[in-house]
């Protein structure tokens, strides 16, 4: 099989997102530079945009039945070996390509013509595109899988509207609007901002700047947002997210949840850069002016660093300050 | 055998009816008395989480307690509530007597509950106290060793010959030796004044810590610091050692019956002459202060141990040098000089060179007109503009130049870069390296430069290099588990060499067209 056979079975999975990144992007630069491959992608692209644009017309039962009698049996002839997966999954693409454009063309036959109109987007029906914009409110706040998301962007384009842009790549260019509190949001913020394994440091730490602008604002407190944030200083390998989340979380309205006082608590305790220590310990003591009672391991970590020696001085100085405020 | 004077039996219950206009509370109490005659405990364990405790020794066999349970709340089922789950327990056998307040670990109820206890015990016994909050816990005339274990309060210890261990968060601690101490002490505070009162002839090691207290006596010592740490000796060489550490509070050591306008700071008395170099060590043993000056008509100099520094104006160059604190200076007319060994740094209009540096917190330097060099070991930069060569280093966090009119060196162990060159600058010299993070330059449509840009990641298909500018050339390698994208060439037929290296990230070279910002002229 030549490399250019190899990558057009490929381009199937492509399409519906099956590839795994690194095959991905090989597919991707085998295309750019592939003159005949990249004719072939088109040629797929097109088709698929065509397909999204049609609407969904019911298959009659009987024809359905017929194709899939014709279909399977060649199917069950093949051998389910571990090497030849894709071929399987690539066929079962296929054959469901073809069921839905042959359910078209058998109902554009038999009824009345199609005709090509826009139609609000909803769950039910997803199409593939370039560029897609989804209110909130018609996604899901479920998220399904773990989807990569890359190049995150966030768009205000109208500061006077409190709705707003999250703009996202899957293997098209998504935008998701809607109002900071809308569900949906929440969850896709929170997804962009925990998920460190499926959506790159760069999202993240964009995220967490935006993040800070939008939810220290009263009116948009958000407890899930606190608690993404808790999630990333806990575990993000990135110093540079940690301290934007934890000064983020500094600027959180509402007080702290016992969630987000446990995340402040553990960077203080064993965070390895100062400057997380800090404004972790900042927090705290912010926390204990507020009037906000802690319990007994809060403030023996508190007083545990106040002692340790080795510490760093400013972050000794602000734990006891923070004890000098607590009244338990 | 023990005679018990049960609750049933003795206790007088009585309900006040409180006019209190701000809050109707209502408040029982209720006595409890318990008496362990002749052949009482070898220790002492009192556990009351809240509540006064005072234990006095007596030649007088037995052990003697009175306790007094007050709960508070809004209506007598609430006080029938709280008196309830408010148990005071006796345990222990004659070896150790265990006398403690049992609260639930979480209550609901609108109701609180306090008990004190009034102790007498043998002279020889060993006293071990736990308390969170009280307003006082007295220890006298106990011949045996004590400790004190609490969060909140005044611990006095008057009289005490045997070994002492204190530990405490907020509060005072008051040792008075009514003898010449003959065994070790050690009170280790957080916030709390330490006052210990000796004979005046009494002789033993001292060891005093405190970052942002003082430490004063008016005896005669002996002693020298260890960065933070006195120690010396009082009167004659030898004895016990009594240990003191307070971070925040007083450390007073007098004598009994010397005149107390003799105190003088050991601190004072054993500083380096200024002209020594400061290090860490020397600047632990100087005095804390908290300065706060709208106008330095000269230079100004300073140097604490922890210190807030806040000056307006400073007519002169600056130096400031602190173990920890955060440091804010306004305009400084000459060179500026700032080291903390921790705290944020906020410095306004730098007219000469700045060199500041902390060992963590974030930096702001609103204008360094003649450049210079900004570090932290952990945490933000942010530098509005500079006029001359900058370099910046973050241990960890973010790294970002509002507007540059000379050359940056800006590098970051985790953080994104974001650098922007002053719209007027033609080319320049630009280096940037982010182990963790994102590089973003922003430059005007005419910059020249010769760009070479790495990115060093393990997704490739999350991060690359973008570039408003044509002419570059974007290669990519394998190298190891990660792929390298190089990119290289020259923006606007090139000019001064951008280094820009970012590891697991994204690189942006933007096409930016900004105004200037006006750096205003000192009146």
């Amino acid at each position: 099989m030549s490399e250019c056979d190899f990558m057009r079975e490929n381009m199937p999975l492509l399409l519906t997102e099956s590839l795994d990144p690194a095959r991905r992007e090989l597919t991707h630069q085998h295309i750019e530079r592939c003159a005949a491959c990249s004719d072939e992608w088109a040629g797929y692209r097109e088709t698929w945009q065509f397909l999204g644009a049609l609407p969904e017309v019911e298959v009659p039962a009987h024809v359905k039945t017929q194709f899939l009698a014709n279909v399977e049996p060649p199917l069950r002839r093949l051998a389910p070996a571990e090497s030849r997966r894709h071929v399987t999954r690539w066929l079962a693409q296929a054959a469901a390509v073809v069921l839905v454009a042959s359910g078209a063309f058998y109902a554009g036959h038999r009824s009345k013509p199609i005709e090509l109109k826009e139609q609000p987007a909803s769950l039910n029906s997803y199409s593939i595109a370039e560029s897609r914009v989804l209110p909130a409110r018609l996604v899901s706040p479920n998220i399904e899988g773990r989807p990569d998301i890359e190049n995150v962007s966030f768009v205000d384009s109208n500061p006077s509207d409190p709705d707003i842009g999250l703009s996202f790549d899957i293997t098209s260019h998504v935008t998701v609007t809607g109002r900071p509190t809308d569900k949906s949001m929440v969850r896709l913020l929170r997804y962009v901002l925990e998920n460190k394994n499926r959506a790159a440091s760069p999202s993240r730490s964009r995220a967490i700047d935006w993040v800070r602008t939008l939810y220290s604002r009263p009116e948009n407190a958000e407890p899930e947002i606190a608690e993404a944030l808790a999630n990333v200083l806990r575990n993000d390998s990135h110093e540079g997210v940690r301290i934007k989340a934890v000064e983020t979380l500094n600027r959180m309205p509402g007080g702290a949840s016992a969630d987000t006082r446990g995340a402040l608590i553990e960077a203080l305790k064993s965070d390895p850069n100062p400057a997380v220590r800090i404004k972790a310990v900042e927090a705290l003591a912010n926390l204990a002016r507020s009037g906000a009672t802690f319990d007994s391991a809060t403030l023996d970590t508190l007083r545990q660093k106040a002692v340790q020696g080795d510490e760093n001085v400013y972050v000794r100085v602000k734990a006891a300050e923070a004890l000098s405020s607590i009244h338990p | 055998m023990i005679r018990s004077k049960t609750p049933a039996l003795c206790a007088a219950i009585a309900l006040l009816m409180s006019a209190n206009a701000f809050a109707e509370n209502l408040i029982s109490t209720e006595k409890i008395e318990k008496l362990f005659p002749a052949e009482s405990a070898d220790s002492v364990w009192i556990d009351n989480p809240f509540g006064n405790i005072e234990v006095v020794g007596s030649d007088s066999p037995g052990l003697a307690i009175t306790a007094i349970k007050t709960v508070t709340g809004p209506d007598r089922a609430s006080l029938k509530d709280g008196s309830e789950q408010t148990v005071v327990s006796f345990e222990g056998d004659r070896n150790v007597r265990l006398i403690r307040t049992i609260l639930p670990r979480v209550h609901n109820g609108p109701w609180t509950s306090s008990v004190s206890y009034t102790l007498r015990v043998p002279r020889t016994v060993h006293v071990k106290i736990a308390s969170r909050i009280a307003s006082r816990i007295r220890v006298a005339n106990i011949n045996g060793n004590v400790t004190v274990n609490m969060f909140s309060g005044a611990i006095i210890l008057d009289g005490v010959a045997g070994a002492s261990i204190i530990n405490t968060t907020n509060g005072k601690v008051l040792y008075v030796y009514r003898q010449k101490p003959s065994t070790n002490a050690q009170i280790q505070a957080v916030n709390a004044d330490i006052d210990v009162v000796v004979p005046p002839d009494a002789n033993f090691n001292w060891i005093a810590d405190t970052l942002r207290g003082d430490v004063v006596t008016n005896l005669p010592v002996r002693a020298e610091f260890l960065g933070s740490a006195f120690r010396g000796t009082v009167n004659a060489p030898g004895g016990p050692t009594i240990a003191m550490q307070t971070l925040l509070g007083n450390i007073r050591i007098l004598g009994a019956g010397l005149d107390t306008r003799l105190v003088q700071s050991v601190r004072e008395s054993v500083t380096e002459p200024p002209q020594r170099p400061v290090t860490m060590q020397s600047l632990l043993m100087r005095p804390a202060k908290r300065i706060q000056l709208p106008i330095s008509g000269g230079p100004f100099d300073f140097s604490a141990s922890i210190a807030d520094v806040e000056v307006g104006e400073v007519r002169g160059w600056a130096h400031v040098q602190t173990a920890a604190g955060e440091i804010k200076l306004g305009i400084v007319y000459g060179d500026c000089t700032v080291t903390s060994n921790g705290g944020p740094l906020d410095l306004g209009d730098i007219m000469g060179t700045v060199m500041a540096s902390t060992d963590a917190g974030d930096v702001l330097v609103r204008s360094a007109r003649m450049g210079g060099k900004v570090s932290t070991a952990g945490g933000i930069i942010r530098v509005l503009y500079t006029g001359g060569p900058l370099t910046l280093q973050s241990g960890g966090g973010d790294i970002t130049v509002r507007q540059a009119a000379g050359s940056i060196n800006a590098e970051t162990r985790s953080g994104d870069i974001n650098l922007t060159a002053d719209p007027l600058q033609r080319t320049q010299h630009i280096q940037a390296h982010t182990l963790q993070g994102n590089i973003i330059l922003n430059v005007s449509p005419h910059f020249g430069a010769e760009i070479d840009a790495t990115v060093l990641t393990s997704r490739p298909d999350a991060n690359a290099i973008r570039s408003d500018f044509n002419g570059l050339t974007i290669k990519r390698e394998q190298v190891g588990s990660k792929t390298r994208i190089h990119a290289t060439g020259k923006l606007n037929g090139g000019g001064d060499r951008v280094e820009l290296f970012a590891e697991e990230g994204d690189i942006h070279i933007s096409n930016v067209a900004t105004s200037p910002v006006t750096v205003m002229s000192p009146p």
